[in-house]
């Protein structure tokens, strides 16, 4: 056999002992693993273990110091790794700060591709929105259609639509991200409102596509490569300054692979955008004639995707900023730092396990007496709304974006 | 004394690989058979290797060793496949001096892959190499592919133990033997102490087989025979989980070969080789064998220290006394020494051989005892791989997770279903004890049951309990209780226990501690010092063989 | 965005919280950073001031008689730094130590009165609680739902031990005959004692409950009934005056449900002391933050300390980490509260100990450099013995005003004071002190930050 003959031999072998090489950057993630004292702090904490037991979900201890010690072995964790939401609850109360949630992408990324069978077979038509259309939602299929449901949106919520700003050029690239481009478009469209009053230069894609997070949840690092790569191009072309965004997933996962793929350009919530960028006396100033609104009793919803995967500092900035609205009264909930259970794609094969996990969350909205609950992120919306539908709960649920743009004074 | 009427044809000196093999053909073979070891099944040499079933290639020089390997292998492969995983090596070379004269293996290890089911050895280039271990450091030139399987050692001796009490052996593990009973200096009988009834106790016994490894000197000793043995020291470490991809296999600072094996969710590196005339008990890795190994595979693997050492392992080879060469050019064949007394003994020997050596000597007892029926140890399977096991299947059906399932398939094969069964009438039994491995409760009570486990650390023999990263830190006092429970054991006994398990870990945590290790300890001393004040404990706790001294 | 305050505490645990939430009642401006929970978390929720000296057999009967034989024998010990006051006349040291504690300890009790960690118990005597392996450790103060008034001195109590099926972390038999035997071989009550095994499913399975999920499920309205129906008939049975339960109680709501289960089953209750994860170590870790918030104090939770700027002998700024992000906050003091190994204050390996924030002089139980030891030849060969292990007193060696030292003996900046398990100089799982030495020198530490900000300000 020759040395080539031999590499393919040998990587038969190796797929036939279900054993993918660690790439470099994984290493990192299972050193941070190896640093685990089996203390159990994180179990006391995840709140999926809280929602289901121990016992369906053995949760993130159990990820560490035994589901993910032998590779060839990762395919038997299939029936419990697709329950953790990603919500980095462990990482954050860990002494060790031990990379929970990476250590399960990778473990994910093994069974997708030793054992595709394993892998939840609703993930797997997720996979086929993505390749199809780099979105993580099908597009609608009428343009019309579409525009009128965002026109309805932005009615109902007494919103201005502003026209979309495509240019070659701009300071600012605002990137929606897949659920608030093809879904919750009000949020899409708010941001917009907000960029424009303060005049700020910005532009959206032409083609508007995925960050790759979905992927890379699910386990599936070639479509998430290609995504990153796309859009990577579509930053570079555009040459901004920096990448604004709605989303707390889009945040992380943005911030991340800017600085993995080395765009050389930063990507921010827009609620820091607002608050290190346009400042607080701005907002202020701007908010402050606004009288269109009624007095409102909020409570906010912390995404997990900015807290603990980005910065506990954002919430920071979304109270300051709610809290110089006029009219506005924050009463913060118990459980405002709760995962949703909307994360980890976790919904979308074991919808009891999201809802037993959001449970926690709105019996503590409902407590704080509240009218209304807002959280920076449209998947957060969602999810929080749906369920407190469900419940029949009167408390209305907002995306942050949207309650800020609504109380911009109308630019003539 | 406490006197026995019992008379054995067989009495095996031992419960390593090879005495727990020949109580196995002995029993096969009709003879009425027991096994007395001193310690636990597994509990010294053994216990302390690597687990591979090497196929020879470092004895290029020994051609019908290297077949005997190689044949044996598929043996093992036929009767324990279910706890037998197998390794795809690398020995990379970063200068192609080193490669020298050691290329004949590449043709002896080659000549007999086919019946091993392994591809003949190949060479890759420095570019395949790293992608498949790109923990490698980048300079290397070429590399040489092979494979090796791994066995479980301690499940090994174990189903040996158990297959022979199936055919009728008696096996008594914490029974030291302490000299025979002779007419006209031929044996007639076995004296030993009884160490769990405290009492000695006298058996008869036509054949006696020395099978006690480093301790068969002092065996022969008792019988009036001389035996000499080289014993040699080798330690390992053991890093948590596969930090590799694949075996690595490289030339250390003395030009040895030392490796890195994946072994079931640790690595096992090592080893050193150290002449010693050291109490085998009382061994631990020193801080130079440490430093050895380390600095050896750093050489190839420059991130090494990056990774977690969770302890160490010190064992002793009981090689044939061979002298004036270098240990890794002592035979690594075995001898049986029958000392024409009615005491036959074994010295040299690898793991692998232990079946082979098994049937040499049974060959030589059914001789003396005039049986004629042949060995069949090589084609009947070992309790447990009678059939493979659909662990998606029994996860569904018995409602414990699929991973928990799968380590133990891998410690028990087919057996598993009659653990599983005790959950219908104990649903409680499927809790988790030991969160490393992992294992739930009714494995634990039905190793307690079945295998004859004495202490906390039998039980880690036979379910690797204690042996993941935190080191029994927290299932030392969930399991401590079940076999309290089990054994319907006093409370000083139980904290004995606790007591003894812990300092059996600490001796292979202490050598290499540092890292995590360092937290890992204050929190078991948190635990067992702190909350349950076992430092101020009463109880009366003997020192253990490397506890004593300043 | 950076940040400004008066007081940075850098480390979340007793020593941090407590430093911390002295600071923001003297009215400064506090950020406390925390990158993960830390040993305080896993407690057992005993607040241990001093059981042993080390090597010693025979515990210490009050917290006072301990800290005397420390101040005499453990010049370096963290509680002899408290003596170390100018001008202090030789026979006042131990008083001042002594008193010291007292203060601490009284002010962290009513601290916590209100919180759902209440502390039983007082500075004037070591108490022996039990822990679930069924034998006794001294302490001095434990969560309330942890007391119990008279078990071991009344002569006819009775004693049921209580555990749950399917939950490892607890076995009432075994604890059962552990306790009894004990209790036998020193004469004293309780006499007789039973066990028994009650069924609580939060999810509907026997089996996988872990101690967190029955806290939580007790918290849950009528739970406690449920568990009070099947108890009375053991009570009754075995004629228990009193009832050890692992410490599952509730998170919200233990002490409350410690007296509805008591009024109804008419036997006392209370928690044993337990292993990690342990529910009142997380009861305690959530009041500690509370009581620091409460008090004003902004905690920054997923921040780590990865660097900082000295100029003149003076820190002026620390860079926190979060995931994705990184800030700058400026300081007046700063207080390094970052635990032990646990902690990831230290950190270890073959080529010796490092302080991990700032790169302090670490050093040995000896007070010499542990900057370059090998780890294991601190270590003694017996794995639990009255001696410890050395390597668990290493850490930080403090002046009098509870500021680190470096190789020349003097403060290594004018405004860094430090507290908690990174000290050097006691092993708490063996004198049985954590927690104690925890708040004595959190508090201590904050004192001298407070005067030195304000002598700034």
């Amino acid at each position: 056999m020759n040395e080539d003959e031999a590499f393919e031999y040998v990587k038969n072998t190796l797929r036939k002992e279900k054993i993918t090489p660690y790439h470099s950057h994984e290493l990192e993630v299972v050193k941070s693993v190896e640093r685990c004292i089996n203390c159990g702090l994180c179990i006391s904490h995840c709140p999926v273990v809280a929602a289901v037991g121990v016992d369906r979900f053995s949760g993130p201890r159990s990820i560490a110091v035994e589901l993910s010690r032998s590779p060839p072995e990762f395919w038997s964790t299939a029936d419990v790794v697709y329950l953790c939401t990603g919500c980095g609850t462990c990482r954050e109360v860990c002494p060790k700060n031990v990379d929970i949630p990476e250590v399960v992408n990778l473990i994910r990324a093994r069974i997708f591709e030793h054992r595709p069978d394993l892998v939840p077979k609703s993930l797997h038509v997720l996979r086929e929105v993505l390749t199809e259309y780099y979105l993580a939602f099908e597009p609608w299929e009428d343009k019309e259609e579409k525009n009128e449901s965002r026109d309805m949106r932005l009615e109902r919520l007494g919103l201005p639509f502003v026209q979309d700003k495509i240019l070659d050029k701009a300071e600012v690239l605002l990137y929606p991200g897949c659920q608030a481009e093809e879904r919750a478009q009000e949020v899409r469209e708010a941001a917009k409102v907000i960029l424009d009053h303060f005049d700020v230069d910005y532009t959206l894609l032409d083609d508007m596509s995925c960050c790759g997070l979905p992927s890379r949840l699910m386990g599936d690092h070639e479509t998430e490569r290609v995504l990153a790569k796309q859009l990577k191009e579509k930053v570079k072309k555009l040459g901004i300054k920096t990448v604004v965004t709605t989303c707390a997933g889009c945040t992380s996962s943005l911030s991340d692979i800017s600085y993995r793929n080395e765009w050389g350009v930063p990507a921010v919530h827009i609620l820091e955008f607002l608050a290190e960028e346009i400042g607080l006396e701005k907002i202020d100033s701007a908010t402050k004639g606004s009288t269109e609104f009624s007095d409102v009793h909020v409570t906010v919803h912390d995404p997990c995707h900015l807290i603990r995967h980005t910065s506990r500092q954002i919430t920071d900035f979304a109270l300051d900023i709610l809290r110089q609205l006029p009219g506005v009264k924050v009463t913060e909930s118990e459980a405002n730092d709760s995962c949703c259970g909307g994360g980890g794609l976790v919904s979308y094969h074991s919808d009891d396990v999201a809802k037993a996990v959001v449970k926690e969350n709105m019996e503590a909205i409902q407590k704080t007496s509240a009218d209304r609950l807002v959280t920076p992120c449209p998947l957060c919306t969602a999810q929080i709304e749906s369920n407190l539908f469900k419940t029949g709960s009167s408390v209305e649920v907002d995306d942050l974006t949207v309650f800020i743009a609504q109380r911009l004074p109308k630019k003539r | 004394m406490c006197m026995s009427d019992s008379e054995f044809d067989v009495v095996v000196i031992g419960g390593g690989s090879t005495g727990t093999a020949v109580a196995r053909d002995c029993a096969m073979r009709g003879f009425r058979t027991l096994l007395l070891e001193r310690d636990d099944i597994a509990s010294a040499t053994v216990g302390t290797c690597a687990g591979m079933i090497s196929s020879g290639l470092k004895y290029r020089s020994e051609p019908d060793i290297m077949k005997m390997c190689s044949t044996e292998v598929v043996h093992l492969n036929r009767i324990a496949r279910h706890i037998i995983m197998k390794n795809p090596i690398l020995t990379p070379f970063r200068d192609l001096s080193d490669v020298g004269s050691d290329m004949e293996y590449v043709e002896s290890y080659s000549e007999h892959a086919e019946e091993r089911d392994v591809p003949e050895m190949m060479f890759l280039t420095p570019e395949a190499t790293i992608a498949i271990e790109p923990l490698l450091h980048p300079d290397v030139v070429f590399s040489v592919y092979y494979e090796e399987f791994f066995i479980d050692p301690f499940r090994l001796c174990l189903l040996q133990a158990l297959d022979a009490k199936r055919h009728g052996a008696e096996i008594k593990t914490y029974c030291e033997v302490i000299g025979f009973e002779t007419v006209n200096d031929v044996i007639q009988g076995v004296v030993f102490y009884n160490r769990i009834t405290g009492t000695t106790e006298k058996i008869g016994a036509k054949i006696v087989v020395n099978a006690a490894g480093p301790w068969a000197p002092k065996i022969a000793g008792f019988s009036g025979a001389e035996l000499e043995l080289r014993l040699n020291k080798g330690a390992h470490i053991i890093l948590d989980r596969r930090v590799v991809n694949v075996g690595i296999s490289v030339k250390a600072l003395d030009g040895r070969y030392i490796y890195l094996f994946p072994h079931e969710n640790t690595t096992l590196l090592g080893t050193t080789a150290l002449d010693t005339w050291e109490d085998p008990d009382s061994l631990v890795a020193s801080f130079d064998e440490i430093e050895y190994l380390m600095r050896s595979i750093e050489t190839y693997i420059p991130s090494i220290r990056d990774a977690r050492i969770i302890r160490t392992m010190a064992g002793v080879r009981p090689l044939v006394a061979d002298w004036k060469v270098p240990e890794g050019k002592v035979t690594r064949g075995y001898q049986v020494i029958d000392h024409e007394n009615g005491l036959i003994s074994f010295t040299g020997g690898k793991l692998v051989m232990c079946r082979h050596m098994a049937e040499a000597v049974t060959d030589i007892v059914s001789k003396k005892l005039g049986n004629d029926s042949a060995c069949t140890t090589h084609e009947k399977p070992l309790p447990g791989n009678e059939a493979d096991v659909d662990v998606e299947a029994l996860s569904a059906e018995y409602g414990v997770s699929m991973h928990a399932l799968e380590r133990m398939r891998a410690r028990r094969g087919t057996e598993m279903t009659k653990i599983l069964e005790l959950t219908k009438d104990h649903p409680e039994w499927k809790t988790t004890i030991c969160t490393c491995e992992p294992i739930i409760e009714a494995e634990i009570r039905y190793a307690i049951r079945e295998e004859f486990p004495q202490t906390l650390n039998d039980l880690r023999r036979r379910l690797r309990l204690g042996t993941g990263p935190c080191q029994g830190t927290f299932c030392t006092y969930k399991a401590a209780s079940i076999l309290s429970e089990e054994l319907d054991l006093q409370g000083d006994d139980f904290l004995v226990d606790i007591l003894d398990f812990r300092a059996e870990r600490w001796k292979g945590i202490r050598p290499s501690m540092r890292g995590e290790q360092l937290a890992q300890e204050e929190l078991a001393q948190g635990m067992y010092s702190c909350v349950g004040n076992l430092d101020q404990s009463d109880v009366d706790y003997d020192l253990k063989p490397w506890e004593e001294g300043v | 965005m950076d940040m400004e305050c008066d007081l940075l505490v850098i480390g979340g645990g007793m020593a941090g919280l407590v430093a911390g939430t002295l600071a923001a009642e003297a009215g400064l401006s506090t950020i406390l950073l925390r990158k993960g929970q830390s040993a305080t978390a896993y407690s057992s929720g005993a607040i241990d001031i001093i059981g042993y000296l080390p090597d010693a057999s025979e515990p210490f009967s009050t917290p006072e008689e301990g800290l005397a034989a420390i101040a005499g024998l453990y010049p370096l010990h963290p509680y002899s730094i408290i003596g170390y006051v100018d001008g202090i006349k030789p026979e006042d040291v131990v008083d001042e130590i002594v008193g010291r504690t007292r203060d601490t300890i009284t002010w962290l009790k009513e601290k916590l009165k209100d919180t759902i960690a209440p502390l039983s118990g007082d500075f004037k005597s070591n108490i022996f609680p039990i822990t679930i392996l069924g034998t006794t450790k001294p302490t001095c103060l434990v969560q309330k739902t942890m007391y119990s008034e008279d078990l071991q001195t009344r002569e006819d109590s009775v004693l049921l031990f209580t555990g749950f099926s399917g939950n490892a972390d607890f076995n009432p038999s075994v604890a059962a005959k552990t306790y009894l035997e004990d209790r036998i071989a020193i004469g004293e009550p309780p006499r007789k004692v039973g066990h028994c095994t009650l069924r609580v499913s939060p999810f509907g399975k026997p089996y996988n409950v872990s101690s967190v999920e029955i806290a939580r499920h007790l918290d849950h309205e009528r739970s406690i009934e449920d568990l009070a129906t099947q108890l009375k008939p053991q009570v009754e049975q075995l004629g228990a005056t009193h009832v050890a339960v692992p410490p599952v109680l509730g998170i919200k709501t233990a002490m409350d449900n410690k007296k509805k289960l008591e009024d109804q089953i008419g036997a006392e209750v209370f928690e044993m002391l337990g292993f990690p994860p342990s529910v009142p170590g997380l009861r305690l870790q959530l009041a500690l933050e509370e009581m620091y918030r409460t008090n004003g104090g902004k905690m920054l939770v997923g921040h780590e300390a990865t660097s900082y700027i000295k100029t003149e002998g003076r820190i002026t700024k620390v860079s926190a980490k979060a995931p994705r992000r990184e800030m700058n906050i400026e300081a007046k003091a700063f207080i390094l509260s970052t635990g032990k190994y646990i902690g990831g204050g230290l950190s270890g390996d073959e080529n010796g100990i490092r302080e991990t924030v700032f790169g302090l002089m670490t050093v040995t139980d000896a007070y010499h450099s542990a900057g370059e030891i090998i780890p294991s030849r601190y270590t003694n060969r017996i794995a639990i013995s009255p001696e410890g292990h050395p390597i668990n007193s290493c850490g930080l060696t403090l002046d009098p005003h509870f500021r680190p030292i470096n190789e020349d003996g003097v403060e290594w900046a004018s405004n860094l004071y430090s507290a908690g398990a990174v000290l050097a100089g006691y092993d708490y799982s063996i004198e049985k002190s954590g927690l104690g030495v925890a708040a004595v020198s959190g508090f201590s530490a904050a004192k001298h930050a407070i005067d030195f900000i304000k002598e700034v300000a």
